[in-house]
C-alpha cells in the first residue's frame, strides 16, 4: 500500500494529465458515434453543437432552454425538470469537482494543446498583473448571471427568443469543438434578426480572442468561464479536494509558478487549508511542483491519495532539467 | 659563538594569525569529539587545506563574489562563472575589517571586508570578476562602496525589503534579469537554455544532497552532530559544487549505514536543539561547538550558512529561459527567512515547524552584537516560541573568543534545564 502511495506521489503529472485529458477529449468529441450519452447535464464543455461526436452534452445549454420557458410554466411542472436537470448536474459535478476543468472539459484540453504548441515554438508566457487579475475574476460571476438571467427574461416575455441561450452563441466551443467532427457550419455569422447578428459576430469576436488568448496565456478562457463560476459556488459539498498545511508551507512560491490561472493564494494563503479557489481547475500541477511534503494534498472522500513530496518534486523536476 | 641563522622574511601561512585561528577550531571540531563520521574526512582535509596551509583552490571560469544567499548561483553557472560566497567567519579578518565599519557593527560584515582587504587572504579563491552584493541589511548595502574603494568590481542586486507584495516580486525577477545581462557581460558567454538546464542540475544535485542530510537529522538519536553539518554547508561556500554534492552524497551513504546498524552520535537524552540567527561560519563554529561539547546535538538550523541557503528548490513550469530566470528568481525571494524584510511571520513558520518535525527541545538563537536586524527580531521570535511551550536561549556574542566561557555556562544551563523539563514531563 506505502508503495502504491509511493508510486502515486512520484507520477509524472504531466504525462498523466496529457493522456487522460487526450482519452476524455477523444470520449466526448467522438464517443457519440459509438452510441455513448451521458445525458445533457455534464459540468463541463462537451459541446451540444458537436451533434453526432458528443458524449454528452454541457449542461449550460439546456439550463439556458429550460429558463427561457414561459414563467407560468417554469415555476409549474416544468420547474421539475429543471430541478431534475439541475440536480444530475450537481451529482456529475460533486465527484470531481472542479477537477472536470483540469481533465475533463475538451475546451480545457484545447487550451492546453495551444500551450504546448507555444512552448514547442519558444515563445513566451503572457499574465496579468495582480490588479489585472483581481479586476477580471469577476466577469465569470457576470456572465453566470447574464446566462441565467436572459433566458427567464425571455420567459417573462421582457424579450424575444432572438437571443435564446446567450452564452453559447458567445462561447467559443460552440465554434470550436464542432471543427473536431468536420463541422464548419458555426463559423458564420447569423443574420435572421438584429439580437442574433450581434450575438453571433460576438461570438465569432470571442472565438478569435480566445484562440490567440490561449496562445499567449495558460488556460486564457477558464478565468472568465461561467460555468467555473457556477461550480465554485456548487463546490462546498464536492468529493475530490485540494488542502493545504500551512504550516508545512515555505511561501516558495513553486506552486505559484506552476499555476495555469495564477492563483496567487496557493502560495501565499497558509491560513486556508480548503484552498480552492473559484478560479482553480484542479490540475493539481500545484501538488507536483510542491516540495514540502504533505503541504499540498488532494484528497476524495477525505482520503489522501496524492500529496506533495520531497522525493516527487525533485523526480519530476530533474526530468524537466534534463530533457 | 652561536651561528647566524637566517631568518625568513615571510613566516609560513600555518604560523599567521589566521591560520592559527582556524586550527584552533578545526582541532576542536575533529579531535573533540570520537565517532566522527569517516566522510567527513573529505571536509576536514579541504579545511585544512584551504585555512591552515592556506593553499589555493582551484577555480573553473571567472571568479564572482557573493556576499549573501540571494544571489542566484544557477546563473553564475550557467554563464561560465564559478560562485564563491564571501561572507566571513575569522576574527582576525573581523579585526582587519574594523578600520571600515563603526565600533558596534557585526563582526559578519567586518570580517568579510576585512578578508577583502587582506592579502593572500583565505580561502584563496584567486582572482573576483565581480562581487554581487544583494541590498540586504544597512551594513552589506554601505559595504558595497567600500569593497570598491579596494579596487573590486560591485554589483548592487536590488533585493526588495518587503518580500510579500506583487509588486516586489516583479521587481526582483527584472532585478534578477539584468544580473544575468552583466553576468554574461562579465564572463563573455551566452545564457542559453542548455547551459542555464545544466546549471540547474549542478544546484540541484546539491540541494538534493544537502536535503538528505537535513532528513538524516531527523532520527533521534542523532546520526551526526551539527558541527559537522555547519562544516559541510560552510564548505558550500568556496568548494566545487560537483565535488562538494559528491562527498555530501558518500557522508549520507555513511549516515544511512548509521542507521541501519542502530548508531547514535549522541547520548540518548541529549537535549535536541534548533539552531537559529546569525550565521556560524568557519572558524567561528564557536556556539554551535560549545552546545554540543556541553550534551547537545544541534539537530536543525534556520540560518544563512546552511538552511536557508540550501534548503528551497526551484520550480519551472515551462523550461524556456525567461521562464527559467523568473522561477529561479521566485525561489531566492519568496521563502527567504532573511531578518531584513518587514515581516517574519516565514521565519517563526519556520522555526516552529523545524522544532516540530526534528523532535527538538529548544532554541539557541545567535545574534552578533551590532547585527540590528537578528537583534530586533529577537523579541518577536522568543515570543511565539515561548507561546508554543519551546525554550529559547538567546546570545549576544561576536567573533572574539574571550566570551567562551561565559556562554559555555550559560549554554550548559540552558541544556540543563531542558533536561529537568523533560524529567518532569516524563514523571
Amino acid at each position: 500500500m506505502s508503495k502504491l502511495r509511493d508510486a502515486v506521489n512520484k507520477v509524472d503529472l504531466k504525462r498523466f494529465r496529457f493522456w487522460f485529458q487526450l482519452a476524455a477529449f477523444v470520449l466526448f468529441v467522438y464517443g457519440g458515434y459509438l452510441a455513448i450519452n451521458l445525458g445533457n447535464s455534464l459540468p463541463m464543455f462537451s459541446c451540444g453543437y458537436i451533434r453526432e461526436g458528443r458524449a454528452g452534452v454541457c449542461y449550460l445549454l439546456p439550463l439556458q432552454h429550460q429558463l427561457a420557458r414561459p414563467w407560468g410554466q417554469l415555476f409549474g411542472y416544468a420547474g421539475i425538470a429543471v430541478l431534475t436537470g439541475f440536480g444530475i448536474f450537481a451529482l456529475w459535478f460533486i465527484v470531481l469537482n472542479k477537477g472536470w476543468c483540469g481533465f475533463v472539459c475538451p475546451l480545457g484540453t484545447l487550451q492546453d494543446w495551444l500551450t504546448s504548441l507555444r512552448q514547442k515554438l519558444g515563445i513566451r508566457q503572457s499574465g496579468y498583473t495582480h490588479e489585472q487579475f483581481r479586476k477580471l475574476t469577476w466577469i465569470k460571476y457576470v456572465l453566470l448571471a447574464l446566462l441565467l438571467l436572459i433566458p427567464l427574461g425571455i420567459g417573462g416575455g421582457l424579450w424575444s427568443h432572438e437571443v435564446g441561450a446567450p452564452f453559447c452563441q458567445i462561447c467559443p466551443g460552440r465554434m470550436v469543438l464542432p471543427l473536431f467532427v468536420g463541422d464548419f457550419s458555426q463559423w458564420t455569422i447569423d443574420f435572421s434578426s438584429p439580437g442574433k447578428i450581434v450575438l453571433t459576430a460576438l461570438g465569432m469576436g470571442i472565438t478569435g480572442l480566445f484562440i490567440v488568448g490561449a496562445f499567449v496565456k495558460k488556460r486564457f478562457f477558464c478565468f472568465f468561464c461561467p460555468m467555473s463560476a457556477l461550480h465554485y459556488l456548487l463546490s462546498k459539498p464536492a468529493l475530490l479536494r485540494l488542502r493545504k498545511d500551512g504550516s508545512k508551507c515555505t511561501r516558495c512560491g513553486d506552486c505559484y509558478t506552476a499555476c495555469d490561472m495564477e492563483i496567487r493564494e496557493i502560495a501565499d494563503d497558509v491560513t486556508r487549508k480548503e484552498i480552492m479557489t473559484d478560479d482553480c481547475t484542479l490540475c493539481l500541477k500545484c501538488v507536483a511542483a510542491c516540495p514540502e511534503k504533505g503541504a499540498l494534498k488532494v484528497d476524495f472522500a477525505n482520503i489522501t491519495f496524492f500529496e506533495s513530496t520531497e522525493e516527487g518534486f525533485i523526480k519530476r523536476m530533474n526530468k524537466g532539467i534534463r530533457k | 659563538m652561536s651561528e647566524i641563522r637566517e631568518v625568513p622574511l615571510k613566516p609560513a601561512f600555518n604560523q599567521s594569525r589566521q591560520a592559527r585561528e582556524a586550527e584552533v577550531m578545526l582541532n576542536h571540531i575533529v579531535d573533540d569529539f570520537i565517532d566522527n563520521p569517516a566522510a567527513m574526512t573529505y571536509f576536514y582535509d579541504l579545511f585544512r587545506h584551504a585555512f591552515i596551509e592556506g593553499k589555493a583552490l582551484d577555480r573553473d571560469g571567472p571568479g564572482i563574489g557573493t556576499t549573501c544567499i540571494q544571489v542566484p548561483e544557477e546563473l553564475i553557472y550557467a554563464a561560465g562563472g564559478t560562485p564563491v560566497r564571501l561572507c566571513n567567519g575569522a576574527y582576525h579578518y573581523d579585526q582587519v575589517g574594523a578600520d571600515f565599519m563603526p565600533a558596534k557593527s557585526c563582526s559578519l560584515v567586518k570580517a568579510t571586508l576585512g578578508r577583502l582587504h587582506s592579502e593572500k587572504a583565505v580561502p584563496d579563491v584567486g582572482k573576483l570578476e565581480l562581487i554581487v552584493n544583494p541590498t540586504t541589511c544597512d551594513q552589506k548595502k554601505k559595504a558595497a562602496q567600500m569593497m570598491e574603494g579596494m579596487g573590486y568590481q560591485v554589483y548592487d542586486l536590488d533585493l526588495p525589503s518587503a518580500k510579500d507584495n506583487e509588486a516586489a516580486r516583479e521587481y526582483w525577477r527584472r532585478v534578477v534579469k539584468q544580473l544575468a545581462a552583466r553576468l554574461q557581460k562579465v564572463t563573455g558567454k551566452k545564457l542559453t537554455r542548455q547551459r542555464l538546464r545544466e546549471a540547474m542540475a549542478k544546484t540541484s544535485r546539491a540541494q538534493a544532497a544537502f536535503r538528505t542530510l537535513h532528513n538524516f537529522r531527523r532520527k533521534a538519536p542523532s546520526l551526526i552532530l551539527g558541527k559537522d553539518v555547519f562544516l559541510v554547508t560552510n564548505a558550500y561556500f568556496f568548494d566545487d559544487i560537483e565535488r562538494w554534492s559528491a562527498a555530501v552524497e558518500a557522508l549520507n551513504a555513511e549516515l544511512a549505514q548509521r542507521e541501519a546498524e542502530a548508531f547514535s552520535a549522541v547520548q540518548k537524552k541529549a537535549p535536541r536543539i534548533v539552531f537559529t540567527g546569525s550565521p556560524p561560519i568557519f572558524p567561528n563554529i564557536k556556539l554551535p561547538l560549545l552546545i554540543e561539547e556541553a550534551g547537545g546535538v544541534v539537530v536543525a538550523d534556520e540560518t544563512c550558512s546552511a538552511n536557508r541557503m540550501l534548503y528551497d528548490m526551484t520550480a519551472v513550469d515551462e523550461w524556456l529561459v525567461s521562464h527559467m530566470i523568473e522561477s529561479i528568481a521566485d525561489k531566492y525571494l519568496k521563502p527567504c527567512t532573511c531578518p531584513i524584510f518587514t515581516r517574519n511571520d516565514d521565519r517563526i513558520r519556520r522555526l516552529l515547524d523545524l522544532v516540530a518535525t526534528f523532535n527538538a527541545d529548544g532554541v539557541v538563537y545567535q545574534s552578533f552584537a551590532g547585527c540590528q536586524v537578528y537583534e530586533m527580531e529577537q523579541r518577536s521570535v522568543a515570543e511565539a516560541l515561548n507561546k508554543a511551550g519551546i525554550p529559547m536561549l538567546y546570545i549576544e556574542t561576536d567573533y572574539s573568543p574571550d566570551d567562551m566561557g561565559q556562554l559555555s555556562t550559560r549554554v550548559e544551563a540552558f541544556l540543563e534545564s531542558i533536561k529537568t523539563r523533560k524529567r518532569q514531563a516524563r514523571a
